[in-house]
């Protein structure tokens, strides 16, 4: 028998509805296969930020108090810190504490590579692609948007949300993929 | 609890008229909030459906009973909200939850899936990899594992037998198996069945049974012609004692969740310490009878984890031993790690047992089955017990059984 290999699957999309719901259709056309064809817009943007292990410590289950049958919580909130710049990113959105970790790191990636590639990051590269094409009323739309949803979830930034990815070891056809342009990064809205 | 300030229920009912209730069990406005939405999301869910059906889909009023159950649920203490909702998440996948089953505990979930990582990862697995889980409740154990296994690997038949002794839990756990196999994620691959038994009772107890009892786990299997051998034991089993069901358990698992499922019932004689352990040696025999090769058993904290690992050290079959906090993927810090008779690991609270022997540790990633780090254990290889107490598994990896079908096959480990 051999040894698998565990790429190429993305299986949290199809599980994803209650936060991916606003992507849904953008996903829809291509759910499956993940190669740079089926998005040729993702195409000139740089990698994405691989966050390996070993540079983070995540917090979801905590460690004081009883745990496990004694208590019963509903928050399924996930906290990771990357060791060597502090960054601190909390994920309480979803039910579902694995969609949770899923975009902590998603974000934290994104914060990251922002923080090391300044102008060249995919965020920069792909606002600036995108400030080129869409019409005006959109960006004013998006702005006004952008102001309520800010206040209260400052890490789900603009495209806080626009993917999920299984862990740190997103493959790079994974990546572009999840890159598309980032509209839908709001499911961070309150009741 | 301390009462909440007239500030924050002023601030959370500007934003929502429906959040200063909800700030009782929730204690804070971020977690009222997402409860809120939640809840809400949910009744547009079943509106849509119940309006497609031609129904009709008054929203406002369904939203506030469940705000009302949520918050006093007839009791001084609100209902768990998976139980206004119906489901509850387990790891990936949505579980469906009843009032009268456990609502599945996301420990549970980190524990399975590290367990199914490990076991998906090895080279060399059996063709059929069986998996006994006992005390199963909503089938959430089996059913995480076919998820996690499957979304990556496929050449392994999973074959997995879900244990209760409640039939308001096989039935829910059945309805799980088929809510899943309808989704289209599911991976139509391996066997998951649930079966009625009582894991606590001796067959050979001179105790009369009732008729309407469940038969002893031994029996059941025979009766129900079941497999007799697996490969896996998993369990998380009711370990709490009836001093710390008092003490330390939440009001609202207390108040709203199946005693049936958290504490094992008392015995004439037996110490409150013993009560909450009780499951452990009948789980460790059933391992050994069911001759299998890797037993996870969650337990209740670090001091319940030392005497299960004790316990089953007693059995003298293992290679090795030891225990998983909560994150048992997460490396630990090193810091305050105490010194211990058996390796712990990953973060959190002292969460499971860890035993396994022979391939065992193949397909666990355990380097050849070395007792490396089973810490001071002094253990006969498996294959030296073999020889003595099993002389029919020659290769200690088939199931005499299976053997046969295969006429000496495929099983090859
Ligand atoms: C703590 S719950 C665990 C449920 C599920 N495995 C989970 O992790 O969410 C324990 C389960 O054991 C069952 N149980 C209690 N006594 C039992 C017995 N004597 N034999 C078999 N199952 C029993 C209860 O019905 C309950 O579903």
């Amino acid at each position: 028998m051999q040894r698998l290999v565990p790429l190429l699957r993305l299986p949290s999309l199809r599980r994803s509805a209650p936060i991916l719901g606003l992507r849904q259709s953008n996903i829809h056309p291509c759910p499956r296969l993940f190669t740079a064809s089926c998005r040729p817009a993702a195409k000139n943007l740089p990698p994405r930020r691989v966050i390996h292990d070993s540079e983070i410590e995540e917090n979801f289950l905590k460690g004081s108090g009883p745990g496990g049958q004694k208590i019963n919580k509903t928050s399924s909130a996930v906290q990771l810190k990357h060791l060597a710049t502090g960054i601190v990113v909390k994920y309480q959105d979803t039910r579902s504490r694995s969609l949770n970790r899923k975009n902590a790191r998603m974000i934290l990636g994104e914060k990251l590579e922002e923080l090391e590639k300044g102008e060249e990051s995919r965020v920069r590269v792909k606002a600036r692609e995108k400030s080129r094409k869409k019409a005006s009323s959109t960006k004013k739309k998006r702005r006004k948007y952008r102001g309520l949803e800010g206040a209260k979830d400052e890490v789900a930034d603009e495209e806080g949300l626009e993917g999920v990815e299984e862990s740190a070891g997103t493959s790079e056809s994974e990546a572009k993929d999840l890159a598309k342009d980032g509209t839908a990064g709001k499911a961070g809205g309150a009741g | 609890m301390p009462r909440l300030p007239t500030s924050l229920l002023r601030k959370a009912y500007a934003i929502d008229s429906l959040l200063p209730p909800l700030l009782g069990p929730c204690r804070d406005l971020n977690s009222a909030r997402n409860e809120l939405r939640w809840l809400r999301e949910h009744v547009d869910k079943v509106s849509r459906a119940r309006y497609t059906k031609g129904g009709s889909s008054a929203k406002g009023g369904l939203l506030r009973t469940l705000v009302r159950k949520r918050v006093s649920g007839g009791k001084p203490i609100g209902a768990p909200l998976q139980y206004g909702l119906g489901t509850e998440y387990f790891g990936d996948l949505e579980i469906e939850v009843r009032p009268g089953v456990l609502i599945p505990r996301p420990e549970t979930a980190a524990s399975v899936t590290h367990l199914t990582r490990l076991v998906r990862d090895a080279r060399e697995l059996p063709t059929e990899l069986r998996i006994l889980d006992l005390c199963t409740g909503t089938g959430c154990i089996p059913l995480l594992f076919h998820d996690v296994f499957y979304s990556v690997r496929s050449d392994v038949e999973l074959r997995f037998l879900g244990v209760d002794i409640s039939s308001k839990a096989i039935a829910l756990a059945n309805r799980n198996l088929q809510r899943l196999r309808r989704s289209k994620k599911y991976v139509h691959k391996g066997v998951t069945e649930f079966m009625l038994a009582d894991v606590l009772v001796n067959p050979f107890a001179d105790r009369a049974r009732r008729p309407d009892e469940p038969l002893p786990l031994k029996s059941a299997l025979n009766f129900n012609k079941k497999r007799v051998f697996w490969d896996i034991l998993v369990s998380n089993p009711p370990y709490i004692s009836p001093s710390a069901f008092r003490t330390t358990t939440a009001r609202s698992v207390r108040g709203f969740e199946p005693r049936l499922a958290l504490v094992p019932p008392g015995e004439a004689g037996r110490s409150d310490t013993e009560q909450g352990d009780a499951f452990y040696p009948m789980l460790l025999v059933a391992a050994i009878d069911a001759e299998v090769k890797i037993v996870l058993l969650e337990v209740a904290d670090l001091d319940q984890a030392y005497r299960v690992a004790r316990m089953a050290q007693g059995m003298q079959v293992y290679d090795g031993i030891e225990i998983w906090r909560d994150q048992p993927d997460q490396a630990h810090d090193g810091s305050s790690q105490p010194s211990s008779e058996f390796p712990i690991i990953g973060q959190g609270n002292g969460r499971s047992v860890l035993c396994w022997r022979g391939p065992g540790a193949l397909w666990l990633g355990k380097n050849n089955g070395e007792a490396s780090n089973a810490g001071p254990l002094v253990q006969k290889p498996y294959s030296e017990l073999d020889s003595v107490s099993k002389p029919e598994a020659v290769h200690s990896s088939l199931h005499p059984e299976s053997f046969m079908q295969m006429q000496g096959g495929r099983r090859n480990v």
